[in-house]
């Protein structure tokens, strides 16, 4: 028995781990090309999986709604980062963490404003289960981290090839020789902002049907987002997901042992322990 | 004196420009051109302002006061990414390579621009790799993993992407060995036959001399003296003045 629940935890963990990887992925994106930490993510999130309540209560259609809010939301991250973030990159940290959080608190606030308290629902494109060691698991857990692992290789692939992966990564090592080489800074750091935005909305909507959609859903995201990306070390995209998985396999197996609420101090041992001994992150291998 | 270019408009036409870091006033009026196709060398004591020049010329240093012509146009203002576009590339003192990516991307940042069809990328890549075989070798190398030598002209090669009108080289040789020397005075040789204009800074003061028509000295954020390169030796007392060596 407790062979099959290990199992079951390892299958969940994944499941949890590629949906962090992926929430993940777009904070280690935009803090590794700009050095700004985004309080907002979570935001990002919650508000992808509203549009796509909305959008899947108009069309009906959970595909199109998860295209339309990660298109959306991308939009959205792309205005955010013009009005609020450009004018004040290249100053102190500080600013744009308090920027980031204060665009938390309004979209947030706006959240409860239009959409209420109560949690709403998506349903999932697929139902059904399969048999797994006596259990019935879900099909859609297993869409889910196919998905995330979908787009977070199609990610990988736009970096490693094509034009303007190259002009991210350049970006990425050093933004003034990038600009000197002709790369248009600015259009890039827009498009990077727009992409981790993206990124976020889509999370949302897939992780939407296992949760209710509700205002302050982005909150505990965004947060294991953080852990995640620290303990991989800071703008290290591969460095993420590695943590994103680890870290939920550590709490889905404390769970076995303690209270799922209680596991989630797992992710913080891990958090303090890195800091404390691989301070530039478990996954990075050249200190940059 | 008056030893300008002799053709009526200069490529760029550096007027009288003043910067500051903060507080500290590096430039204190900086006046110079630069002819088509020529090599005009700027020598000068470490911190006197020449690598704050080229900056200013690139569009990364904003200059409080004066202004910088490129082919008679103002580009003062301009972000370096338009500059680099209209046709100035710029090589700075410590190369700053792209260490991450390869060798061939690192050409990438310079080459995959609008209007460059894929056969004149592969003309370019060519000779890049004719020009350097090393990173030829090295093409799917990461750029940090080269030598000192091998990341200089990989820089120069970069530059060279971007199908100069002119090349801003900031102590091109700076730390190389005796023979990476040789090659990078070949390559400045072979970019001023192609028709490159070149701005050098060096601190190697016969190298300067060999490869310029034009040379000025600069002191504390001034041009002091300017001469044709022909006219000047390195033991001339001008050069132990502003140089002391």
């Amino acid at each position: 028995m407790l062979i099959e629940q290990i199992l079951i935890q390892t299958v969940n963990g994944i499941v949890t781990g590629m949906i962090l990887a992926l929430v993940a992925s777009g904070l280690t994106l935009i803090f590794g090309i700009m050095d700004v930490v985004n309080f907002a993510h979570g935001e990002l999130f919650m508000l992808g999986a509203y549009v796509g309540v909305i959008t899947l209560a108009a069309t009906g259609d959970f595909w199109l709604a998860f295209v339309i809010s990660t298109l959306t939301i991308a939009a959205l991250g792309a205005a955010l980062y013009w009005v609020t973030l450009r004018p004040l990159l290249g100053r102190d940290a500080l600013t744009t963490i308090l920027a980031t959080f204060g665009i938390s608190l309004v979209l947030q606030n706006y959240a409860l404003w239009q959409f209420g308290p109560v949690a709403r629902k998506i349903q999932e494109p697929v139902t059904g289960h399969f048999s797994f060691f006596y259990l019935d698991y879900p099909w859609y857990r297993l869409v889910i981290a196919l998905a995330s692992a979908a787009i977070i290789g199609g990610l990988w692939l736009f970096l490693k090839f094509g034009t303007f992966g190259i002009w991210i990564r350049a970006t990425m090592q050093d933004r003034v020789m990038a600009q000197a080489m002709g790369i248009p800074v600015p259009m890039v750091l827009t498009a990077v902002f727009a992409i981790g935005s993206g990124m976020a909305a889509a999370s949302g909507v897939l992780f939407g049907p296992l949760v209710g959609v509700n205002h302050a859903m982005g909150l505990d995201w965004v947060l294991k987002g953080f852990i995640v990306v620290v303990v991989g070390g800071m703008g290290s995209l591969g460095g993420s997901i590695a943590a994103s998985i680890l870290v939920s396999l550590l709490e889905a197996y404390a769970s076995l042992i303690v209270s799922p609420a209680q596991s989630v101090i797992v992710s913080f041992v891990v958090l303090i322990l890195t800091l404390l001994f691989r301070p530039t992150g478990l996954f990075v291998r050249t200190p940059r | 004196m008056n030893i300008g270019s002799d053709r009526m408009e200069p490529l760029v036409r550096v007027e009288d420009i003043h910067t500051y870091y903060g507080k500290s006033h590096v430039l204190h009026g900086v006046s110079l051109e630069v002819g088509r196709g020529e090599v005009v060398g700027l020598l000068g004591r470490n911190g006197v302002g020449k690598s704050t020049t080229l900056k200013a010329i690139m569009g990364l240093v904003r200059p409080a006061l004066g202004r910088v012509l490129f082919e008679g146009q103002p580009v003062t203002h301009l972000q370096a990414d338009k500059v680099a576009r209209l046709g100035i590339a710029y090589v700075p003192e410590d190369r700053r390579i792209f260490g991450l990516l390869t060798v061939t991307e690192n050409l990438r940042t310079g080459l995959d621009r609008r209007g460059v069809t894929d056969a004149r990328k592969k003309e370019l890549l060519d000779k890049a790799h004719q020009y350097f075989p090393v990173l030829a070798e090295r093409r799917n190398q990461a750029g940090g993993t080269l030598s000192g030598g091998e990341q200089q002209m990989l820089a120069i090669a970069r530059a060279m992407m971007l199908e100069p009108k002119i090349i801003l080289l900031d102590e091109p040789t700076e730390g190389l060995m005796p023979r990476m020397v040789s090659q990078i005075h070949r390559i400045i040789d072979v970019l001023r036959a192609e028709g490159v204009a070149i701005l050098l800074v060096e601190q190697n003061v016969p190298l300067t001399l060999e490869a310029s028509q034009r040379i000025y000295l600069m002191e504390k954020g001034v041009v002091r003296h300017h001469a044709l390169a022909s006219e000047l030796r390195v033991t001339d007392p001008v050069i132990h003045q502003y140089l002391g060596v």
